[in-house]
């Protein structure tokens, strides 16, 4: 029985190449969407599932209130996890890390720049779980001066020979004997690193940070991400419970000092990455995308089966003559129902063989795509087949049913007198409902890529407030370089091709400096923590800030260089000085007890600039002059003469004697960096509109072939009594033109509903959704779709009459 | 009005040839009602198709209204065709979604004539062939004789100078048949030209004129008495 089965399947398949095409491209397509899709979420949300005790690992994290501005960190103060486990017996173990950003690593005679170097508490390998490859777990960071690698940095540093006992020299030459390699850190995991060194190490130099000390000043300075092992049945809301006794004890009394508060917080580590929306994080996903994705992928799922149910209900009436025949021969409805239910897993099984293979070729591509770097192991494991299998052969058997019960149900006697198939009106309201829902989804996804396109265009194209073109950042990391800014500065300035140039410890879209400082108020002078800009003379012009009130910096002036503030306009209404703001003061780099600090006067007011990417509000800022060199030099060169200006900045580098290698960043590409996820989810949802769009039009070929055929004996009437060629053809366009229309009409409320529920909650700037943004995505969908039936409908428009009248 | 000269028309299907007109000639003229008899297939459909401008002749020449269409486009065919002939079938094919009323404007629309003209001659047609209080039911709900009315009111309603009719009584008992017979010879008497292709004698003897094919020749041409 089966066999017959399986060998009808196959000969109506062979029999019907078109058709069968037109559902196995389809199914395969929606498949290896949905497959890669799958992966993809998959590995998000298995972020750190590899460590053995994760339920049990919490990272600890900060919400500090300081006067009456609140931030919630990633990091915390360095003491707060040793002292935490102190108080709490519910904690069993705590590890730190602190990093910095671009280490000078030495091996012999080689230099690297690294930038997942970390220094860590001993216990790392008792609360994470990393393989151990060579050398000793135990104690292997007990010691100062001991360095864990991982198993590609070895191999970076020392090729095939043995790493354990070899030397490290790290930052300014610490040396740092290996002891131990790990395997390299999960791609999924929130914390990479390259090597771990001893904490201790730093307690054993000369004015390093001792890392086990536990001043009540120490806990109001945030520093390094760390985390806390649970006991087992512990849990993390007692420790929340008993915080404020702890911060009684530890914190209280200098918090009241500064007007400040603090309060715990912690993620357990698997959820860090989806869920963690902090200040100083390290890169983390976006779950709102992880939604949009799993639910794209089984939306297209639902299109692939939508076209096959659309097809095999279509192809209906050619096949109603079988159904009959075999029902008069004895056939049982129950027997034809496994039929075409097992014609429909045929095909879907192909469509599962296939799109694997497909999967397999598109993976590196995908994977460049989606910076993942997932492996063709994980689609040849077992469980992963087996679970593809079973999703596969459920849409065979779901998108197989309706087709079979439908089929199954005509009537032998009305199907041999050839009325079976015809008069199913329901039956093609059932089919235009179908395309109607493929073309919704296709549009609203051709809605959200052309405008996730324009809001990509805005944030790149918005006037900022400064003027971010033709300067370039230079970063000051050696530290005998920077104290030559000066001079480098003023040599830099000698030539032609440069314009300006100017040295301060932040760039717009790089503030992070931020401090608590004493601001003018009605009566007295009130603790605010503002961000800050310390900078020289030309920091403004070169920038180009416009000032709206006052005056820029001035040497002539004299006391400039410590008497003089420039804030933007948002600062001047948020301390409450409005139009007021010149001769305003603000304390900066107070005491304790306020004693002390430089006192500053407002010389200058500017037109808010966007320091941060377009997801921030403009904030108060303030700027100043710096006493020494800071970290930033921005240089700014005539239009057009970028290149003559570089080759003068790199050779002045050199002459400078910088021992770091010459480098640069273009200012206008510094905050489009921040943009970077919007820029994948641009390209992703490109590629998703195509596919969807793809898809509903092989649904939409499959339907207007079936209307074509469907149609023959009215186009041949017409004809005879007079229709031309072109009559018949608009009558046919018309049907799908009202089709796509009214898609068109049910897409547009919700992709404007939810693009716009998108950019309300990721950006503060965004650009409004243009009518001619939506108005193409109809065009497109229309144009593409009217293209796609125009095969059928012209052939069944130009075809002689006499044929289709014969079919009687 | 209609002229053929060696008329012939070879079908060609994957291996066979099958010559289904083999050197036809025959004239027409104006107001003439004319039967075509003949077994079947003896070619008498495929000849009503070729006089119909549905199909062209493989070789010879045919001239409509003194136009050479032979070797006209299918789109000067499609125009002399709705301009001047109107087709009545054995199976009626009206279309099953429109009313009577729809179906018998469908050719005035194709020859765009304006909507207020059209519904008074819609009116006209459909009274004059007493199937008025049907023109809002559809095709499925008339018996065969009504529906070949409707049939034939769609084909006379442009006026055209030219009715073909395939067996339009084929599908009908005699009372009904014998209704439309009278309705075509109404027309002819009127001045259109009928062209019938029949199997039936009683039909054929509402003719002028009868033309017997066979295997694609034309055996006879009897003229009748009447």
């Amino acid at each position: 029985m089966l066999k017959n089965y399986l060998l009808s399947a196959i000969r109506n398949m062979a029999k019907n190449k078109f058709y069968s095409a037109l559902n196995i491209i389809g199914l395969t397509i929606g498949l290896v969407t949905f497959i890669l899709i799958f992966l993809y979420v998959r590995d998000e949300i298995t972020y750190d599932q590899h460590h053995k005790n994760y339920e049990r690992i919490f990272r600890i994290e900060s919400s500090f209130r300081i006067g009456t501005k609140y931030d919630n960190f990633a990091i915390v103060p360095l003491p707060m996890a040793p002292a935490l486990q102190l108080e709490f017996p519910e904690i069993e173990k705590v590890v730190r890390f602190a990093g910095d950003d671009n280490l000078l690593v030495r091996i012999g005679d080689k230099e690297y720049y690294e930038n997942h170097f970390y220094y860590t508490d001993s216990t790392v390998f008792d609360v994470f779980t990393h393989p151990l490859m060579a050398g000793s777990l135990d104690r292997c960071l007990a010691e100062p001066n001991s360095i864990v690698l991982t198993n590609s940095s070895a191999k970076k540093y020392f090729g095939n020979e043995n790493p354990i006992g070899r030397i490290v020299l790290v930052d300014n030459d610490i040396q740092f004997k290996v002891t131990a390699v790990v395997a390299d850190v999960l791609e999924n995991s929130h914390l990479k690193f390259d090597a771990l060194m001893s904490a201790s190490t730093l307690a054993h130099r000369p004015g390093g940070e001792d890392f086990n000390s536990m001043e009540p000043m120490r806990f109001w300075n945030i520093g390094v991400y760390a985390y806390v092992l649970l006991s087992p049945n512990s849990k993390i809301e007692t420790i929340f419970e008993k915080f404020p006794q702890f911060y009684e004890k530890y914190m209280k009394s200098l918090g009241d000092q500064i007007n400040a508060s603090f309060d715990l917080k912690a993620t357990r580590i698997d959820k860090v990455h989806l869920n963690s929306k902090l200040s100083a994080d390290l890169p983390t996903g976006n779950n709102a995308y992880i939604k949009i994705f799993s639910i794209v992928a089984l939306f297209i799922l639902l299109l692939a089966s939508i076209n096959y149910m659309n097809m095999a209900t279509a192809r209906a009436t050619k096949r109603a003559k079988e159904v009959g025949l075999r029902k008069v021969v004895g056939a049982e409805r129950k027997q034809l129902i496994v039929q075409f239910i097992s014609e429909a897993l045929l095909l879907t099984f192909i469509a599962y063989l296939l799109s694997l293979a497909l999967t397999s070729i598109l993976l590196p591509d995908f994977n460049t795509l989606s910076g993942k770097s997932l492996t063709f192991g994980v689609i040849a494991s077992p469980d992963f087949l087996l679970l593809f299998f079973a999703i596969s052969m459920l849409i065979g058997v779901i998108s197989g049913s309706y087709p079979a019960f439908y089929l199954s149900s005509f009537s032998p006697l009305k199907v041999l007198k050839g009325h079976a198939g015809k008069s199913g009106k329901a039956n093609q309201w059932l089919r235009r409902g179908l395309v109607l829902i493929q073309f919704f989804i296709a549009i609203v996804m051709i809605i959200a890529t052309i405008v996730v396109s324009d809001q990509l265009d805005f944030l790149k194209n918005k006037d900022l407030g400064f003027d971010k073109n033709n300067a370039v950042v230079l970063e000051m990391q050696d530290t005998s370089f920077r104290k030559q800014a000066v001079a480098f500065k003023e040599h830099l300035l000698q030539n032609p091709s440069i314009v300006s140039a100017c040295n301060s410890s932040g760039v717009p879209s790089r503030n992070l400096w931020i401090q608590v400082m004493l601001v003018e108020q009605e009566n007295e002078m009130k603790e605010m923590a503002v961000i800050l800009t310390q900078c020289d003379y030309d920091y403004p012009k070169t920038m180009g800030f416009k000032f709206v009130e006052g005056r820029d910096f001035d040497k002539n002036m004299g006391t400039d260089d410590t008497a003089a503030v420039i804030i933007n306009e948002t600062a001047a209404k948020q301390f409450g000085w409005g139009e007021e703001a010149i001769g305003k003061k603000i304390n900066y780099g107070m005491e304790l007890d306020r004693s002390g600090g430089r006192v500053m006067k407002v010389i200058g007011v500017v037109k808010d600039y966007n320091f941060n990417s377009l997801h921030n509000k403009i904030e108060p800022i303030i700027m100043f002059i710096s006493p020494q060199p800071r970290f930033l030099t921005t240089v700014r060169y005539k239009e057009g003469e970028k290149n003559q200006a570089l080759e003068y900045i790199e050779q002045s580098w050199k002459e400078f004697g910088n021992k770091r290698p010459f480098d640069y960043k273009i200012l206008s590409e510094m905050q489009e960096e921040s943009y970077g996820a919007e820029q994948r989810i641009s390209t992703l949802f490109l590629i998703i509109a195509s596919i969807t769009l793809f898809i509903a039009l092989l649904g939409l070929l499959g339907l207007s072939s079936f209307t074509a055929e469907s149609r023959t004996r009215e186009i041949g009437i017409r004809k005879v009594n007079g229709a031309l060629t072109g009559d018949i053809m608009l009558l046919l366009f018309r049907e799908f033109f009202w089709l796509i229309l009214i898609s068109f009409a049910f897409a547009v409320p919700v992709a404007i509903w939810q693009l716009t529920n998108w950019m309300e909650s990721s950006f503060v700037y965004y650009t409004q959704i243009h009518w001619y943004s939506v108005a193409l995505s109809g065009l497109v969908a229309l144009i593409i779709g009217l293209a796609t039936i125009s095969f059928h409908v012209v052939r069944a428009a130009s075809a002689n009459p006499v044929e289709s009248l014969k079919y009687e | 009005m209609i002229k053929s000269v060696d008329l012939t028309r070879i079908f060609l299907t994957e291996e066979v040839e099958t010559t289904a007109l083999r050197q036809v000639n025959f004239n027409i003229e104006q107001g003439e009602f004319v039967a075509i008899m003949g077994p079947s297939g003896c070619g008498k459909s495929t000849l009503l198709n070729i006089i119909g401008l549905l199909d062209n002749p493989t070789k010879g020449k045919y001239i409509f209204l003194d136009h050479d269409v032979t070797n006209s486009s299918e789109r000067q065919r499609a125009k002399l065709r709705k301009q001047n002939i109107g087709f009545v079938f054995q199976n009626f094919n009206l279309i099953d979604e429109l009313t009577v009323f729809e179906n018998v404007e469908m050719p005035l629309i194709y020859l765009g004539i304006p909507t207020k003209e059209r519904k008074q001659r819609v009116e006209e047609v459909l009274e004059q062939m007493q199937i008025s209080h049907r023109k809002k039911h559809f095709p499925g709900q008339l018996s065969g004789g009504q529906q070949q009315r409707v049939a034939v009111a769609r084909a006379v309603v442009s006026n055209p100078k030219l009715i073909l009719a395939d067996e339009p009584t084929g599908n009908l008992d005699s009372a009904n048949g014998e209704e439309v017979m009278n309705l075509l010879s109404d027309l002819n008497r009127k001045g259109t030209t009928i062209i019938m292709v029949t199997h039936s004698q009683r039909d054929a003897e509402f003719s002028h004129r009868i033309i017997r094919l066979f295997d694609g020749q034309i055996l006879v041409e009897n003229f009748q008495s009447n």
